[in-house]
């Protein structure tokens, strides 16, 4: 077993690699919980094989603000209310040519509410702090 | 199918590829024109030839 110190990680948003201006990324994996207990059960019971919930996962991730052209602000303005993709991998190759040990997740069609196009304080870097809910997570390894 | 020129160092693409939209699914491809990740590659027409031989009848 390795532990990863996580510090060559790679990311796109719609596509674009920000993985220069990223600070921090979580991504959160869920599978709504629904209960299936009935009568006759002596403890509660939650989903089960026939019985499949909704993924509901998320994608939490803080940039440097930059307004240079093809950066952040560009990127991340006009996705503001729609849909769109993200890619993470615990490697840079990963976003390439995934692997076990480097795999790729892909959120699909995830869905971003709000940025904050202006985040500043006096002598301090910006940043802006994304949350992106929805979409559907794949694992590739390969 | 819609291709375009990548004219970014952003994408998982290189510089110069010709992608299609295609290999762009499940992104927005206006955001990224618009961002100028990329650029529509328009189908090239051939130029109108001027037939200069016929005489128009007045």
């Amino acid at each position: 077993m390795s532990t990863v110190y996580l510090s060559n990680p790679a990311l796109t948003i719609n596509s674009v690699n920000l993985t220069d201006q990223a600070t921090s990324a979580v991504l959160t994996y869920v599978f709504e919980q629904l209960e299936t207990s009935a009568f006759g059960d002596t403890a509660r019971k939650f989903g089960g094989a026939a019985v499949t919930s909704l993924q509901n996962n998320t994608f939490e991730v803080t940039l440097y603000q930059d307004y240079s052209a093809a950066s952040t602000e560009a990127t991340i303005f006009g996705l503001v209310g729609i849909q769109t993709t993200i890619e993470v991998s615990p490697t840079a190759a990963g976003l390439t040519s995934p692997s076990a040990t480097s795999p790729l997740y892909t959120l699909a069609d995830c869905y971003l509410e709000s940025h904050t196009p202006i985040n500043a304080t006096l002598g301090e870097l910006s940043t802006i702090t994304l949350t992106f809910t929805g979409g559907t997570l794949t694992k590739a390894v390969a | 199918m819609e291709t375009y020129l990548v004219t970014s160092d952003r994408l998982i693409f290189k510089r110069g590829d010709i992608v299609t939209a295609k290999d762009l699914e499940h992104v927005n491809i206006p955001l990224l024109i618009g961002g100028g990740h990329i650029s529509p590659q328009g189908v090239k027409k051939s130029a109108k030839t001027k037939d200069t031989e016929t005489e128009k009848d007045y």
